[in-house]
């Protein structure tokens, strides 16, 4: 009970400190955006531990990457053990907007902003992508790439990747 | 040909893909989208006509140059084009005047992106200083021809009409003055020499063409 009290009251003092802001406060704090390359997401994507990994290369000024993000989160949520990796592609200068984005969507975990050139990026992660965004790539347990689209999907898309690369058989294990 | 061996073929063509003869596809699970020209192809819809910014129709035909035509698919609101559109627009200039013909295309639906609209296109090319053809690919059947994914994408034929150049301007959107690699400009100079063309291919980030919804067959 003093600990809920203690953090309604820490709550209250924080937001009457806060300044005012024009813009409706963010959902969950900043998350961590971390500086990768290709070979990073790689190795992030086939770190055991996983049922499936979902890969998601984003960026703040794409409509069709704004516009299937929910369905992007809520599929990944609803599936325990399902591991999410954001990679947004804006340029440097636009972190403050790619946090807010990712606060606004209450994305919490760690997330990462290509640090690469295009080219050695893109490549990097399946030279059959052409570097339209969003790219989306699905991986299964093992680390195997099972699904790779370019352009927005809808829910049903995310849903019918994942089942398939936790079907996998591969998957039916999650290596520790 | 009697009526048993017509439907015997019949049948084998119904089955074959079941038996593995069809034609080779992707790596299972991957959609790249559409499939882009391949190089040493020839320009498909040279003759389709679409409306320039000056109010004139305007096909790849008509705007290819005595040493090579540059097709550029580009719009007015992505990010990445914005970055390059100085650039785009030096480049191209430069390019007429070396003998290339330049088509600035934009595929984009503009009801997904009301930026892209035709004023949009006009506003945007007396902007930036386009002196090449920007027109509005009203079905955006050209891009699906050329597998267009995304802007900016450039297609570079040479004077024999064949694809010598597929892909970025060049490896920097972001400052200009951090460019290693000139992969467009370059190019558009070895055709213009009558040269073969050092690197043929390059990619980069942008934005997905929104392509408009096809019509009913």
């Amino acid at each position: 009970m003093l600990a809920v009290l203690t953090s309604t009251w820490l709550a209250a003092v924080l937001a009457l400190a806060a300044p005012a802001a024009t813009a409706p406060p963010p959902a969950t704090p900043a998350p961590p955006v971390l500086r990768a390359d290709a070979k990073r997401i790689l190795s992030l994507v086939q770190a055991p531990g996983a049922r499936a990994t979902v890969l998601n290369v984003w960026a703040t000024w794409c409509g069709p990457c704004r516009a299937e993000f929910p369905a992007l989160l809520a599929a990944a949520r609803r599936h325990p053990g399902v591991r999410l990796v954001l990679v947004s592609a804006d340029f440097d200068d636009q972190l403050p907007a790619v946090r807010r984005f990712l606060a606004q969507h209450g994305v919490s975990q760690t997330t990462y902003l290509k640090a690469e050139p295009d080219q050695a990026f893109i490549d990097g992660l399946n030279p059959t992508w052409s570097g339209s965004l969003p790219a989306t790539f699905v991986f299964d347990a093992s680390g195997k790439r099972v699904a790779f689209w370019e352009g927005e999907a809808d829910a049903h898309r995310f849903e019918a990747a994942i089942e398939q690369a936790t079907r996998s058989a591969s998957s039916k294990e999650v290596r520790p | 040909m009697n009526r048993r061996i017509r439907w015997t073929l019949a049948a084998l063509l119904a089955l074959a893909p079941l038996a593995g003869l069809a034609p080779a596809a992707r790596a299972q699970g991957d959609d790249a989208g559409p499939k882009a020209l391949a190089l040493g192809s020839v320009a498909p819809m040279r003759d389709a006509a679409m409306k320039s910014v000056d109010g004139k129709p305007v096909s790849i035909a008509s705007a290819a140059g005595p040493k090579g035509t540059l097709v550029l698919f580009i719009c007015n609101h992505c990010p990445w084009v914005k970055a390059w559109q100085s650039r785009i627009a030096e480049l191209g200039n430069a390019a007429a005047r070396q003998g290339v013909g330049v088509i600035a295309i934009n595929s984009n639906d503009p009801v997904a992106y009301p930026e892209d609209d035709y004023d949009g296109m006009v506003a945007r090319a007396k902007e930036v200083g386009y002196t090449f053809a920007y027109v509005v690919d009203a079905t955006s059947d050209v891009a699906r021809a050329f597998g267009a994914t995304h802007t900016p994408e450039a297609f570079l034929f040479d004077a024999r009409g064949k694809l010598v150049y597929h892909g970025a301007v060049d490896d920097n959107a972001h400052d200009a003055s951090a460019v290693h690699e000139h992969w467009l400009a370059d190019a558009v100079s070895a055709v213009a020499a009558g040269k073969p063309v050092a690197t043929a291919e390059s990619k980069a980030m942008g934005c997905g063409i929104r392509y408009r919804a096809e019509k009913s067959q």
